[in-house]
């Protein structure tokens, strides 16, 4: 197993390559001309050559990416043109509070959608059943940053129960977490749902049932962990959902997490900013994946013995 | 005394069955319904309002007034009419969606056949490139694509086509990699058809049915995609009413004239809505082994 | 044979699945009864209604869509169809235990082997964790599987290995009435052999009474003493399986043999039955094989015939009109005799 997972870190090397490569290429083209913005409106030509020279702009493409490399092997990734702050540092500040979001947001959707889930699947063709495919039918079709917007004017503005926005105290995660969550609780509703379906319809359930397990045993113990399998796959493939959904909850909300800072060096084309937290972005993607496929084996049997046998 | 199995079987084409499935679905049919009377507002929109001044012309002695008679979604900070401007809005996120998808689609297509058809290096060449695409939440790749192109309804439409050629692809080389080794397709390579034919021919018309569900529910993806990416100013540019800017607009009046967030939300949730209503009937009429 | 001696006996048992598109009468009306320590051979093709009686016994029918209209199933003297759910949970797998037809899918595939025969101790013997699986372990050494196998899961058996599990399962409680339901088809030839030849061993050593659904005369042969016909939902012929075999009365029993090979007389003609089973759910009026049999009269398809004792006898019954006439007798039973 330590053994999978090692030769999976290995293979993480070639596609960060790839990835950063691409992001670090397609930025050098946008953000106008850097040293121009630095020195600012009023400067000389020499100034900006200097500039230039100093940020290694005039160096061949290829060097300046390998430089930028070898910056990340150490946690150096340039500094923002905006605030001149470190941008793997900056990044790092802010990580703890997305993922503190976006973990708040997957726990809501897990506990709400798991049993929803199971529920509806039990009760297939029932207007139990119908009830919660609605629920999850609006949850996927609902643009989650107006639904941020919607909570706002609902518990901010109109019932003044929360608040609107900022990292203030532990209620000001609520509202960005369902936000988040609720379009993944939809998701995971309706894949739980016909996981759930699938399995119950297995030769084993009616194995369980003949050997006397009790109709919550039959579902709990045989049937869930099972489902969990696909359902599993399906709140790892969402994880780039959660990041999505938090650019857009952390920009509603003004959440300090990662989200916000990419739009704000969006905004201000502060291009270092963009480039790191991207190229972090996509690495902490393959991170949690890499996660994602350990949680399954550790479900399944049958994988883990593959990995084992892979070594 | 044949007669019990060759009685029911009355001839129906596999359309004809799925159309009729497909009507018995209620929530299909008022999907369909609702999007039937987007496409007409989308295509009627330019003769009902004059774009210049209707659409994006400023009206100051009127801001903000709520919904009322003469303005039936009120107006916003501009005095623009909100009802005319998310009608028209209408166009912009339907032209993105299908736009989108079409392009994404057809790359997808191409893409996901040669993978499954040929695997081996060809494979995993073609999959590990759209796994890096997949891996990247799809907002930030279109942030890069958008900083890189400029922000335009043309270029907002190519970078969102990138995830959905990645999702079509996906579906693509799975279904062709189950078909290629059905017996059928052997035969046919057996006759001597050549390979771009029995693709045409043989493999791409049986992954039609999941491809039909996947273009419903990605439009409908894709025009969250568009106005999320509209409401944080990377999308279609001002003054156009794209929905998700009208939201971006509404949001800095949402103490005063929360009408002007409310309305364009709710636009694109029943638009959506409406495709993934249509989306989950055709994937029950095309696949009643699903819903049993 | 005395009511008292009865493990299991069905009276009039009618099951129905009912879909939005039709009724499907998957079984109309059957009695049947197993003696104690007797193996009872259920025959009929697919979609007799074989695997819903079983499923019944253990009030198992899928539902929705399956109902059970009407029947009273007793075992023990004790009436299945209204026992309350704690009763059934109490009934399945330590008095009834069931052997299913595909091993491979009849094991949950997350959970080892030993954890799941240990489960089925824990349900009816109050035992600890650690005893039921060290029993479980015996269990599996007695069907000819290592007892270090028992952490394994599943997909690490192969499929004559998985019914052995399945078996060690449905045995582990010592239960009266065993229902195997088509337990070797999906096997290959030479690992059927040996899962019958160890189950037969077994039934025998613990003194059960069995079920035994298939549609394998060979094996109908091999180890039961009673045998029924079921055709469409009904039993058509049953008896001793020296009955059945020796004195067949039903043109569809005569049809079922017809259309076995004989391997001592190579080139000799087979005679398939014509035609195909009705559709459950539009069975023709009268009797559901006149469509199919060859002595048909108008008479056969006017009225359902009932299950009558055959002549001289008091374990052999059939249900065929052509008996009405006392000079009738099938074709094969003519030249044969």
């Amino acid at each position: 197993m330590i053994k999978y997972i090692a030769k999976r870190l290995v293979m993480l090397i070639p596609v960060i390559l790839v990835t950063s490569f691409l992001i670090y290429w397609a930025m050098s083209l946008t953000g106008g001309d850097p040293a121009l913005m630095i020195a600012g409106d009023n400067a000389k030509p020499e100034q900006i050559e200097q500039i230039r020279e100093e940020l290694g702009l005039n160096d061949p493409f290829l060097v300046q990416y390998l430089n930028y490399m070898k910056g990340m092997l150490t946690g150096d990734m340039g500094k923002s043109y905006v605030t001149n702050k470190d941008v793997f540092k900056t990044f790092m500040e802010r990580l703890p509070n997305t993922l503190m979001l976006g973990g708040a947001a997957v726990l809501i959707a897990v506990i709400v959608s798991l049993p929803l889930g199971i529920y509806t699947a039990i009760h297939q063709n029932t207007w139990k059943d119908t009830a919660g495919m609605i629920f999850a039918l609006f949850g996927t079709s609902m643009p989650n940053f107006w639904l941020g917007l919607m909570l706002i004017l609902i518990f901010s503005l109109y019932l003044g129960l929360l608040p609107t926005g900022g990292k203030t105290g532990p209620t000001s995660i609520i509202l960005p977490a369902v936000t988040v969550g609720f379009g993944l609780a939809a998701l995971i509703t309706r894949t739980t749902r016909s996981s759930m379906l699938d399995v119950l319809r297995q030769d084993y359930m009616t194995t369980a049932r003949a050997k006397g397990c009790s109709e919550k045993q039959v579902i709990f113990r045989h049937g869930l962990k099972n489902a969990l399998i696909p359902i599993i796959t399906a709140i790892g493939l969402q994880m780039s959902l959660v990041i999505t959904g938090s650019v857009l909850a952390e920009t509603v909300f003004s959440w300090p997490g990662i989200g916000r800072l990419v739009y704000d060096s969006i905004t201000k084309r502060d291009t270092p900013m963009v480039t790191g937290s991207i190229i972090m972005c996509s690495i902490l993607m393959c991170i949690i994946n890499l996660v994602v496929d350990l949680i399954y084996a550790f479900f399944d049997p049958r994988i883990k013995a593959q990995y084992s046998k892979k070594g | 005394m044949d007669s019990y199995s060759t009685k029911h079987v009355k001839s129906r084409t596999l359309f004809q069955e799925t159309w009729r499935r497909l009507v018995k679905n209620k929530g299909a049919m008022i999907g369909m319904g609702f999007l039937i009377f987007l496409i007409l507002a989308a295509l009627l929109s330019p003769f009902i309002f004059n774009y210049e001044t209707d659409v994006i012309g400023q009206n100051m002695s009127d801001r903000l007034m709520g919904p009322c008679a003469t303005h039936w979604f009120g107006t916003d900070e501009y005095g623009r009419d909100l009802f005319a401007r998310v009608i028209y809005g209408a166009r912009y996120s339907l032209a993105i969606g299908v736009g989108s998808v079409t392009i994404g689609l057809v790359v997808g297509t191409v893409l996901g056949s040669l993978a499954g058809f040929y695997g081996g290096p060809v494979d995993s060449l073609i999959m590990r490139a759209i796994d890096i695409f997949y891996s990247i939440p799809n907002i930030l790749t279109a942030v890069v694509i958008v900083s890189l192109l400029g922000t335009s309804t043309v270029n907002l439409m190519i970078a969102l086509a990138f995830s959905c050629a990645s999702s079509f692809s996906r579906i693509v080389r799975a279904s062709v990699m189950t078909i290629r080794d059905q017996e059928y397709v052997e035969s046919s390579y057996a006759m001597g058809l050549p390979t771009w034919k029995i693709i045409a021919k043989h493999i791409l018309p049986n992954c039609l049915s999941p491809i039909i569900v996947q273009i419903t529910l990605l439009i409908g993806s894709t025009i969250i995609s568009a106005s999320s990416l509209s409401f944080l100013g990377i999308g279609v540019p001002a003054p156009a009413p794209e929905w998700g800017a009208l939201l971006s607009a509404g949001r800095g009046h949402i103490r005063d004239a929360s009408y002007m967030c409310v309305i364009p939300g709710l636009a694109i949730m029943f638009t959506v809505l409406a495709l993934n209503l249509l989306g989950d009937g055709l994937r029950d009429a095309l696949d009643p082994k699903m819903k049993k | 044979m005395a009511e008292q001696e009865l493990v299991l006996k069905i009276k009039d048992l009618v099951v129905h699945y009912e879909t939005d598109d039709a009724d499907v009468h998957a079984v109309n009306g059957i009695d049947i009864s197993i003696g104690k320590k007797r193996t009872l051979g259920l025959v009929g093709e697919t979609g007799a209604g074989k695997t819903t009686t079983a499923l019944s016994i253990l009030n198992l029918v899928p539902n929705p869509p399956g109902v059970i209209k009407q029947g009273e199933i007793y075992l023990d003297g004790m009436n299945v169809l209204e026992m309350s759910s704690e009763e059934l949970q109490k009934m399945r797998g330590n008095e009834v235990a069931m052997i299913f037809q595909d091993p491979m899918t009849a094991l949950n595939p997350v959970m080892t082997v030993g954890d799941q025969i240990a489960e089925s101790i824990e349900l009816h013997q109050h035992i600890s964790k650690k005893d039921a699986f060290e029993k479980a372990k015996e269990m599996l050494k007695m069907v000819g599987i290592a007892e270090t196998r028992a952490t394994d899961y599943p997909h690490q058996f192969s499929g004559g290995m998985k019914q052995r599990v399945v078996i060690a399962i449905a045995l582990t409680c010592n239960p009266k009435l065993l229902i195997a339901d088509e337990p070797t088809t999906a096997l290959d030839v030479t690992i059927q052999a040996q899962v019958l030849e160890l189950m037969k061993e077994l039934i025998s050593q613990k003194e059960m009474s069995m079920l035994l659904i298939t549609h394998d005369l060979g094996v109908v042969a091999e180890v039961c003493e009673d045998v029924a016909v079921m055709y469409a939902g009904r039993i058509v012929e049953k008896g001793t399986a020296d009955d059945v075999f020796n004195h067949m009365r039903h043109p569809y029993t005569e049809g079922l043999f017809e259309s076995l090979p004989n391997l001592k007389e190579r080139g000799e003609m087979l005679v398939p039955i014509q035609g195909l089973m009705p559709d459950p759910s539009e069975l023709p009026p009268g009797c559901a094989f006149s469509p199919r049999c060859p002595y048909a009269t108008e008479a056969c398809s006017q009225q359902i015939p009932k299950l009558e004792s055959v002549e001289g006898s008091e374990t052999h019954f059939v249900a065929c009109r052509a008996y009405e006439d006392p000079k009738f007798t099938l074709g094969r039973n003519r030249n044969g005799q």
